[in-house]
């Protein structure tokens, strides 16, 4: 993002796996820390700590990130983004997808983990 | 010349296709080592004909998610016609939290190869086939159970019947897969026009890097045939890919399937044992098999790893001798290619070898 900044655009959607333990309250953490504008950052303390995402670990990275805790608690309990969680999985689901991660760059659908030279020459064909 | 093509999204040509397969499937010409052959019509087991039923059903099979334990993964997952059936992953897609460790091989003229797998531990697409759906960082199925989940599709178990006149059973599964894989296939590429006769099939590019394949590169001496493959299994050095060591999830796949196949050191394994676990025998140490050579422009990266990502790299690889292992086969010695031998080459590799690929649509999934 910093080699493209201002001319590419980062959308993240949510799947949380239907059989893993805490994929959805994990993704209610991504979503409760950007209400507190730490994304990016707890995205990245959720790929970096897996499995470990059960509530307690992640109201600690939360308490390492210095969000506001009580309000970040209260959103894990209940499950305050849901909503949006359910719609991103339908629209998952209407697409056909099913695997994680899945990109789309300008429609082009790259699956899977990739390095990021990989990105990079489809985002440079994509800019041209 | 008659070609057992399928055009998948055709049924009148499917329908011609199958019927052509029937009648040639004797006619078939083994590949023999060390030259090269034109495509000419694929081996077909006696006991396993093609039939356009067959091979209809077998597609559906092959796009259905039932096939996995969790129902997110069908065998289009790692074999997507989309990405040269294959899924341009160094390290193949797995089954969720867990993870591979091995390179997905390219369908494309799979029909041409046996035995299958990197390691060659299948000898028939049939065997192949329930491989993946049973293995517990591919498809993690219980094949008890898919055949209990499939006779629950009304459709289904009327395919079944009308295809082998019987009930739904693991083996027909994996023989409508096989007679379905079997119609994945490059042909006409230049390369073929070429060894058929015609002169001018190749660019003079092409025909240089043909003549550098054949000659001063000895590439002929595993990559033989109509598929460039004498079927056969090498030790050529290919470094390790790190996330064996790096990612405790690979290294455990790479643990499970050195126990499940009988090796007893294998929690002290670091290195994949290749053809080893099957044979047991030392001289099969780290050997892999000749991978097929078409469409290499779809199928990248390459190696049983995925470790070299482009074709210059491949190329690299072999101009230097192969890569250093102490039990590393003999064929290999440094060729000290030129920078045009090496363009040469790679035009050869990559535009004399492309052909016409099958065109696989998504069928109607019961």
């Amino acid at each position: 993002m910093k080699e493209y900044d201002g001319r590419i655009r980062l959308v993240v959607k949510h799947y949380p796996y239907k059989y893993r333990d805490f994929s959805h309250i994990a993704a209610e953490a991504s979503l409760a820390a950007l209400d507190q504008g730490k994304f990016c950052e707890m995205h990245e303390y959720l790929l970096k700590k897996s499995p470990r995402l059960d509530k307690a670990s992640l109201i600690s990275y939360a308490k390492e990130l210095g969000l506001d805790l009580p309000k970040f608690t209260d959103a894990l309990d209940t499950m305050k983004h849901i909503k949006i969680i359910e719609r991103d999985k339908k629209l998952a689901v209407d697409m056909d997808l099913y695997n994680t991660p899945t990109f789309f760059i300008n429609g082009r659908k790259v699956v899977g983990n990739r390095p990021y030279e990989y990105f990079k020459k489809i985002i440079e064909e994509e800019l041209k | 010349m008659i070609h057992p093509i399928i055009e998948i999204q055709n049924a009148k040509s499917l329908r011609l296709a199958a019927a052509v397969i029937c009648l040639v499937a004797l006619l078939v010409t083994t590949a023999s080592a060390a030259h090269l052959e034109s495509l000419k019509i694929p081996p077909v087991p006696a006991d396993n004909p093609q039939t356009l039923e067959k091979i209809e059903l077998g597609k559906k099979l092959f796009f259905d998610r039932r096939l996995s334990g969790d129902g997110t993964m069908s065998c289009v997952t790692c074999h997507d016609p989309e990405t040269g059936y294959s899924d341009r992953l160094a390290i193949s897609l797995s089954y969720p939290t867990t993870k591979n460790w091995r390179n997905s091989p390219s369908l494309i003229n799979i029909a041409y190869n046996n035995p299958l797998f990197w390691d060659g531990r299948a000898k028939s697409l049939e065997e192949q086939a329930l491989f993946p759906m049973m293995s517990a960082f591919e498809m993690n199925q219980n094949l008890d159970f898919l055949e209990e989940e499939l006779k629950g599709v009304p459709e289904y178990v009327d395919a079944f019947q009308k295809v082998f006149g019987g009930e739904i059973t693991r083996q027909r599964i994996a023989m409508a897969l096989a007679s379905f894989e079997r119609t994945i296939i490059s042909r006409n590429a230049p390369l073929d026009k070429f060894l058929d006769g015609d002169n001018n099939a190749l660019t003079p590019e092409q025909k240089k890097g043909y003549e550098i394949f054949t000659g001063k590169g000895k590439c002929t001496q595993c990559h033989s045939g109509a598929n460039f493959t004498d079927n056969k299994f090498y030790n050529i050095g290919v470094p390790d890919n790190p996330v064996l060591i790096n990612d405790p999830r690979v290294t455990a796949t790479m643990r499970f399937t050195a126990k499940v196949s009988g090796y007893k050191e294998y929690r002290s394994l670091t290195e994949d044992p290749g053809r080893y676990l099957v044979t047991k025998d030392k001289k099969d140490w780290k050997a892999f098999k000749t991978p097929g050579m078409r469409e290499l422009d779809l199928t990248a990266p390459y190696m049983h790893n995925g470790v070299f990502e482009t074709i210059d790299d491949v190329i690299e690889f072999f101009s230097r001798g192969g890569g250093v292992d102490k039990n590393k086969t003999p064929l290999l010695a440094p060729l000290n290619l030129s920078d045009a031998e090496k363009q040469s080459l790679k035009a050869f590799l990559l535009e004399a070898l492309k052909g016409e690929v099958t065109v696989v649509k998504m069928p109607d999934v019961p």
